[in-house]
């Protein structure tokens, strides 16, 4: 009988560190994610080193090449300093969550902009 | 006196209307320019294969310093250097201007 309680105290365990990892993920996408908000989340945002030019929308942009270029940028592949630095610290994982956001439907902004993918005039 | 100042005023307009006009692209001289382009980024800029970008409704100066860095060696995808190689500035501004035009991407926040 002992054995049965200590059972139900370690599934209760476990339900509970899943469930904070599951939080944890959660808090450092949006931490991740709000890093590109900084620039790509702000209408009409531009570089400001070594060019000045707008920086890219990236609302309904695919989703594999948004991946690939994040990989290129952490490389050093494609040579750009600011998404360097943020690409660096973003795993396999990290990139293809904040590319399917980007990519996919919806956001605050979507009720106003022209439908994304597929769309066009 | 008076005259003098309107002249100037007036060379001065005629200045920067020019400047505007070297600055910024033809979109339907894009349009006529732009079949090479449609084959992988589509007739309307979104495009044929999940690995190539969208284009319909970037911003054009993003197009633009993207098309000077393929050309100058910066950005090293082989398709789009070959592609670039061959385009001059009017050539580039134009394309901007054609595929900035078109509605698809968007600011996402």
């Amino acid at each position: 009988m002992p054995a049965l309680r200590f059972l139900v105290a370690v599934a209760l365990c476990a339900t509970a560190l899943a469930a904070a990892a599951e939080e944890n993920t959660k808090v450092t996408l949006q931490n991740k994610l709000a890093q590109c908000q900084g620039c790509h989340g702000i209408d009409g945002w531009k570089t400001a080193y070594p060019e000045v030019y707008h920086v890219p929308k990236l609302g309904g942009q695919k989703a594999a090449y948004i991946v690939n270029a994040l990989k290129e940028y952490k490389s050093g592949e494609r040579d750009f300093g600011t998404m360097h630095a943020m690409a660096e610290y973003l795993s396999d994982d990290d990139m293809k969550q904040l590319a399917d956001y980007f990519a996919g439907q919806g956001g605050k902004s979507a009720e106003n902009s022209p439908p994304a993918a597929g769309g066009g005039k | 006196m008076k005259r003098a100042m309107k002249g100037l005023l007036v060379a001065a307009l005629a200045c920067t209307c020019v400047t505007a006009l070297a600055a910024s692209g033809d979109p339907e001289a894009g349009m006529k320019k732009s079949t090479p382009c449609q084959a992988c980024h589509g007739p309307k800029g979104i495009s044929v294969s999940p690995e190539f970008p969208n284009l319909a409704g970037q911003n054009e100066d993003y197009i633009v310093a993207s098309l000077h860095h393929y050309k100058d060696g910066h950005r090293k995808n082989p398709i789009m250097v070959g592609q670039a190689a061959n385009l001059s500035e009017r050539d580039i501004r134009d394309l901007a201007a054609y595929f900035s035009e078109q509605s698809g991407l968007y600011v996402k926040n």
